[in-house]
């Protein structure tokens, strides 16, 4: 079920362009912007060194920061995912053989676990750049609705994009 | 040694994480600051090219509204053009045998179409695809055929960034038309048609209505390009100045074409500035 490095790469480089070209310059209800962009990270395989995943989220951050003159913020929020992606997948299940090496899906883990593990890092994404980038702007009240509203259509946005993925191959 | 060597290959996890980390925090502070490199913005030729090919497909969606706009801007221009020369005709007339004055122009018009547009951040940015190659800098400013929308912050070769009125760090000077009443321009964030001007003196005569223009007194903008129109007056803190919500003139949403303002001035003007600072250290 692994996917191949040459998937994989244009897979991330189409989700980079779908999110500077079109997700953001849609905020829904001016709360709600969806991060697709990062599917590449929460669904790169366990078995992934972690050094190497950091190095590929932080290059893609940087890449979406450089087109949406946010320079370093979307770096820094995909090197904490791409950190945090393991221990938050392990809080939900328990590590034996088959989930070390797991590459999370909604097939591979279940509705349940993957839901749990998908919006748990669509929070932690959406609260570390809505935080870095009002902090001094906006009320924390707006801050926790763009958040709270930016993980939900982020969460729904990736899951239909699961759905579509998986069930190609 | 090979215990450190050992300990770092253990947690070398750790250690990548702190690396890229600390890097991003230091172009997030960086990056508060305007001075950047044009390789992280928007300018870059990567991107500029990317959204110059992008624009290309969606440039033709609002082609109708902003069409319209050119048209009533057109009527307008034209009725000032017919004004004026009946005037200048009235005065000629009456000074014919005075000497004309050489006046010359000083400002000059770089026409660009802006290829990526952002207004949900506080801190907003557009992109055009003018570079210094068509002699846009640094500092100059940009208008639509509405009025005001930015002032150039990088220029790459073929590209450049501009920041947008949409931006809570950019502040420049404003008046209400036909008056000498000056204040200050400030968007807070939040609704891309509103803004606040600042600092109005208290003894300024207003209605509710009025447009706000720039004010000349920098190098970016030439006096009276409209900034919007008051539509209240706020409850300031401090009694000696009056603040007003202001309609923006331009939509930050649509906006397509838009021209940079070559001061032909600027250099001398800005060597004059430093020469009395100078001056007077």
């Amino acid at each position: 079920m692994n996917r191949s490095i040459f998937t994989n790469l244009a897979v991330a480089l189409i989700l980079i362009l779908v999110q500077v070209l079109i997700c953001n310059h849609i905020m829904l209800f001016n709360v709600a912007v969806a991060f697709v962009f990062i599917y590449v990270i929460v669904s790169m395989p366990m078995s992934m060194k972690v050094d190497w995943l950091l190095t590929i989220a932080f290059f893609m951050g940087l890449l979406v920061d450089m087109f949406s003159d946010t320079a370093g913020l979307n770096a820094l929020a995909c090197t904490v995912l791409a950190f945090v992606r393991r221990p938050v997948l392990f809080a939900y299940i328990s590590k034996d053989d088959h989930t070390k090496a797991v590459t999370p899906t909604v097939r591979s883990l279940g509705f349940s676990v993957y839901a749990k593990y998908l919006f748990t890092l669509s929070l932690i994404y959406c609260a570390l750049v809505f935080i870095l980038e009002f902090f001094s702007y906006a009320a924390f009240r707006e801050i926790a609705i763009m958040t709270g509203a930016s993980s939900l259509f982020t969460f729904l946005t990736l899951l239909a994009l699961d759905s579509l993925i998986v069930a190609k191959q | 040694m090979r215990n450190i060597l050992n300990f770092i290959l253990k947690y070398s996890r750790w250690f990548v994480f702190v690396i890229y980390a600390s890097i991003s925090i230091i172009l997030l502070v960086v990056n508060k600051n305007y001075q950047q490199s044009i390789y992280l913005t928007s300018a870059n030729v990567v991107t500029g090219s990317v959204y110059e090919t992008w624009s290309a497909v969606t440039g033709y969606f609002h082609l109708k509204s902003i069409n319209e706009s050119l048209q009533a801007r057109n009527a307008e221009l034209q009725n000032e053009v017919l004004n004026l020369s009946s005037r200048l005709r009235e005065y000629q007339a009456a000074l014919s045998d005075t000497i004309p004055t050489p006046t010359g122009e000083r400002f000059d018009y770089v026409a660009a179409g802006v290829v990526n547009n952002n207004t949900h951040h506080p801190l907003n940015y557009f992109t055009i695809n003018r570079g210094a190659r068509d002699g846009v800098a640094t500092g100059m400013g940009v208008v639509d055929q509405n009025g005001v929308v930015g002032i150039v912050n990088v220029a790459g070769p073929k590209m450049a960034r501009v920041i947008s009125l949409l931006n809570e760090k950019q502040h420049f000077s404003v008046k209400i038309k036909g008056t000498t009443f000056v204040g200050s321009f400030w968007w807070k964030g939040g609704d891309p048609n509103i803004g606040y001007v600042e600092e109005i003196p208290r003894h300024a005569t207003y209605q509710i209505g009025d447009t706000i223009v720039t004010s000349g007194y920098s190098t970016a903008f030439p006096e009276g390009i409209p900034v919007g129109v008051i539509v209240s007056k706020v409850n300031a803190r401090d009694n000696s100045f009056f603040t007003f919500r202001i309609k923006l003139a331009s939509d930050f949403r649509t906006i397509n074409a838009v021209r940079v303002i070559k001061d032909i001035y600027k250099a001398e003007i800005d060597s004059l500035a430093t020469h009395d600072i100078n001056e007077s250290k």
